[in-house]
């Protein structure tokens, strides 16, 4: 089966990157290369994730999630996570995930001022 | 509500942990649960059809709804003939994994359920039971 299509949008020196509802490993594992390659082609300073639309958040999710924002940073930039609903916040936490050094706000507006407010680079 | 229902998904590829996580989606919303129970439920179906999937190759998940007195519950199997659980025991402590996980996988999937046991034979299979109950 085919991956879902994953568009990595450029905003000024962002990345955004809309992840779909409900994606599969393969869809999961190509937002993590399509990024990586965006980052270094743009020589961008963050990356937002708006995962406002995920239903699911697993752990395979979660580690790519992780590792993705442990690849941005070794690059010189850092990932927010907005919008993650309530009913996969609980779900998350129980399951026992953590999103490593990825930063978390409540909507991609708060990312970008999260971005935008402290120079890229920093260790936070 | 009080008719039974039931299915089966045979799982052997990588999309059908997607599918898993649709058909019990579909099961849990049907019989009632809210949306945090939906998301527990069908992340728990997540986890144990990747383990199937990765570990085993192949295998199957049955779902049940569940009626006990006035409670209203569903069930999740998911079998399969691979390899098997060495340690059970140490298979549910948090942090222990024998390489391809995080380690949270079982534990974890035990916490986001009301029921949960765990039955391998080495060289034999695996099956796995969760249960979770509608809050009235």
């Amino acid at each position: 089966m085919a991956s879902e299509n994953i568009s990595v949008l450029r905003l000024r020196n962002l990345l955004l990157v809309t992840v779909p509802p409900d994606p599969d490993d393969q869809t999961v594992s190509a937002l993590q290369e399509q990024v990586l390659a965006a980052m270094a082609r743009h020589e961008c300073g963050g990356l937002v994730l708006d995962i406002s639309t995920v239903e699911t958040l697993d752990s395979f999710f979660a580690r790519t999630i992780a590792e993705t924002a442990q690849m941005v940073q070794l690059m010189g930039g850092r990932t927010v996570l907005a919008g993650m609903r309530a009913s996969v916040a609980v779900t998350a936490t129980q399951l026992g995930l953590t999103m490593g050094k990825a930063l978390t706000a409540l909507d991609v507006d708060r990312a970008l001022d999260l971005l935008s407010a402290a120079p890229s680079g920093d260790n936070i | 509500m009080n008719e039974p229902c039931q299915g089966e998904f045979r799982i052997g590829s990588e999309s059908d942990i997607v599918m898993a996580r649709k058909v019990v989606r579909n099961a849990a919303t049907a019989l009632g649960f809210g949306l945090t129970d939906v998301t527990r439920i069908v992340t728990a179906a997540s986890e144990l059809t990747r383990n199937i999937y990765h570990y085993a190759g192949s295998g199957v998940m049955r779902w049940r709804s569940l009626s006990r007195d006035v409670r209203v519950g569903l069930e999740l199997i998911f079998e399969d003939s691979g390899p098997g659980i060495p340690d059970v025991t140490k298979a549910m402590e948090t942090g222990f994994s024998t390489g391809k996980g995080l380690g949270m996988g079982l534990p974890g999937t035990k916490r986001l359920m009301d029921e949960m046991t765990v039955q391998s034979q080495v060289g034999k299979g695996t099956t796995v039971k969760v249960r979770k109950w509608l809050r009235k």
